[in-house]
């Protein structure tokens, strides 16, 4: 699904925010991005949504080499490409419902396709009772499953989320970190770049550690700080932990199911 | 800011609207004047009457040329002594001096020159004179006018284009965040111009029309007296046609306000 094969970037000033990675991320995955503010995350999530073009390499995702694309053809990808941020980006002075609806108007949807999709979305995110509230009346972790929901309405087979908890406190951020485990069962592949330990912690989904830009570790059912512990110290909570991911969110979440 | 933009294509129109109109009355009056200047074509002695039909016939098809009369020497000389009368008595010449001679009139004056010389190549003409100095200080004349005021307009337009430009950008700056986050969900670039475009075009469009009103204003009490003023300005009826007088400067206007836009947008997006 998305491929950087030999990728570096290097931004005007000099700074080398990437330095060739080689990376595969298959359909359907979750993956944790990890390490240090300004190791170069949120730099390769901008080379998926085509915010940024790396100075050397290729970026493909599904299919299209995203490096080469022209500027007119940019549109069309970030359609397949949901982006979440730190901050939300929301717009102010529309509601819940206009903002998930902007992201379907902006694409030409006819209205009734926007008064079916909408609905469907707010619904998964648990906010379809908040449609005509305004951002600035909304929780954190609100304005966040907002932003969630308008990052799907297209039906996106990828979804990039930069910091998505970096503005939450802990249960907002574990309720969103449960939406985006239920939408990757759902079948979107789900790129989540964090300095948020406790939330990687928690899942143990494959865990790519960035430090300077390069590809430090690389590890499936990984940990924020590296390898899986050694068997000796596995005891009772890690191993209720393990049980509780693989089963999917049970009462840690109170979002409808 | 919008209302200086507004008020920046008023006066680039209404300067527009003011050369276009003097350089098309200009045009009339010149074309009055120079319509009936003459060119003289003085035949040799040696041809018969005969020739010099053969001569008009031949002019007559140059679709240059609108009419030619034929002058024998004793109208010539009557017309001569008509004009002069009080200074010379021709009755005191004992043979008449003037040769037969042709009078050409052009369609357009700008053609005087070139029909002369076609003339002047003519078997049997001996000799072509018209007003040259009259005709080609007036040509020259009109065509400097139109030339410096083509540049001076020219520069109002690039003008005007810069300030509507500026004034959208300002637009575009304050809504970055809602253009940053169309981008974000995959807005066509069509889709974020369109309504900077169309603020664009409102700008040139009202501009343009208060510029309109205004010239219209200026025509009916400024022009009329003018006119009134000075009677013998050889001046028959409007220069202009109204309607696409007026279809032409709020076209200008609202194209320099499309164009200014599309720019400024453009730019915007690309940085």
């Amino acid at each position: 699904m998305i491929s950087l094969r030999g990728v570096s970037l290097v931004y005007p000033n000099g700074t080398r925010a990437l330095d060739g990675i080689d990376l595969e991320i298959a359909k359907g995955s979750f993956v944790f991005l990890v390490g240090h503010s300004g190791t170069g995350k949120s730099s390769l999530l901008r080379l998926l949504y085509r915010e940024q073009s790396p100075t050397n390499g290729t970026v493909t995702v599904d299919n299209v080499e995203v490096d080469r694309l022209r500027r007119s053809k940019i549109p069309e990808l970030r359609r397949k490409v949901g982006v979440v941020f730190q901050d939300f980006k929301l717009l102010l002075d529309k509601t819940v419902w206009e903002n998930v609806a902007f992201a379907l108007q902006v694409t030409g949807a006819r209205t009734r396709d926007v008064m079916r999709q909408v609905p469907r979305v707010l619904d998964l995110v648990g906010l379809a009772h908040k449609s005509r509230v305004f951002p600035n009346e909304l929780s954190g972790g609100e304005q966040q499953r907002t932003a969630i929901a308008r990052a799907l309405v297209n039906n996106p087979k990828i979804l990039l989320c930069d910091e998505p908890t970096g503005n939450l406190d802990p249960v907002n951020a574990n309720e969103v970190m449960d939406l985006l485990h239920r939408i990757n069962l759902k079948g979107t592949t789900v790129v989540v770049a964090t300095h948020n330990a406790l939330v990687v912690d928690r899942m143990r989904r494959r865990v790519i550690r960035l430090e300077h830009g390069r590809v430090l570790a690389d590890e499936e059912r990984g940990l924020y700080h590296g390898a899986a512990q050694p068997a000796a110290s596995e005891d009772r909570e890690d191993l209720a932990l393990a049980a509780r991911v693989r089963n999917g969110p049970g009462q840690d979440s109170i979002l409808p199911e | 800011m919008q209302l200086t933009a507004i008020g920046t294509v008023t006066v680039m129109i209404l300067l527009l609207g003011t050369f276009l109109f003097a350089r098309e009355t200009l045009g009339k009056i010149g074309q009055n004047i120079t319509g009936k200047i003459e060119i003289s074509a003085y035949l040799s002695d040696k041809t018969t009457p005969a020739d010099a039909k053969r001569l008009i016939s031949s002019l007559k098809r140059d679709p240059r040329v609108r009419s030619v009369s034929y002058i024998p020497k004793a109208e010539g000389l009557r017309q001569m002594s008509e004009r002069l009368r009080g200074q010379i008595d021709t009755s005191l010449l004992t043979s008449n001096p003037l040769p037969d001679a042709l009078r050409v009139r052009v369609v357009d004056p700008a053609q005087v020159p070139a029909v002369a010389a076609v003339v002047a190549k003519l078997p049997g003409v001996a000799d072509v004179e018209y007003q040259r100095d009259a005709v080609e200080r007036l040509l020259r004349f009109v065509d400097v006018m139109g030339k410096v005021g083509l540049a001076f307009v020219a520069l109002l337009v690039v003008t005007a284009a810069i300030i509507i430009s500026n004034t959208i950008r300002l637009t575009v700056y304050a809504r970055r965040r809602e253009i940053a986050i169309m981008q974000l969900v995959g807005a066509s670039g069509t889709y974020i111009r369109l309504p900077f475009i169309f603020e664009g075009l409102l700008t040139g469009l009202a501009g343009a029309l208060i510029a309109v009103l205004l010239l219209a204003l200026g025509y009916w009490q400024l022009w009329q007296k003018f006119l009134q003023a000075l009677p013998f300005l050889p001046l028959n009826g409007a220069a202009v046609d109204f309607g696409l007088f007026v279809f032409e400067l709020l076209a200008v206007g609202a194209l320099v306000g499309i164009i200014a836009a599309w720019f400024s947008v453009g730019r915007y997006l690309r940085a």
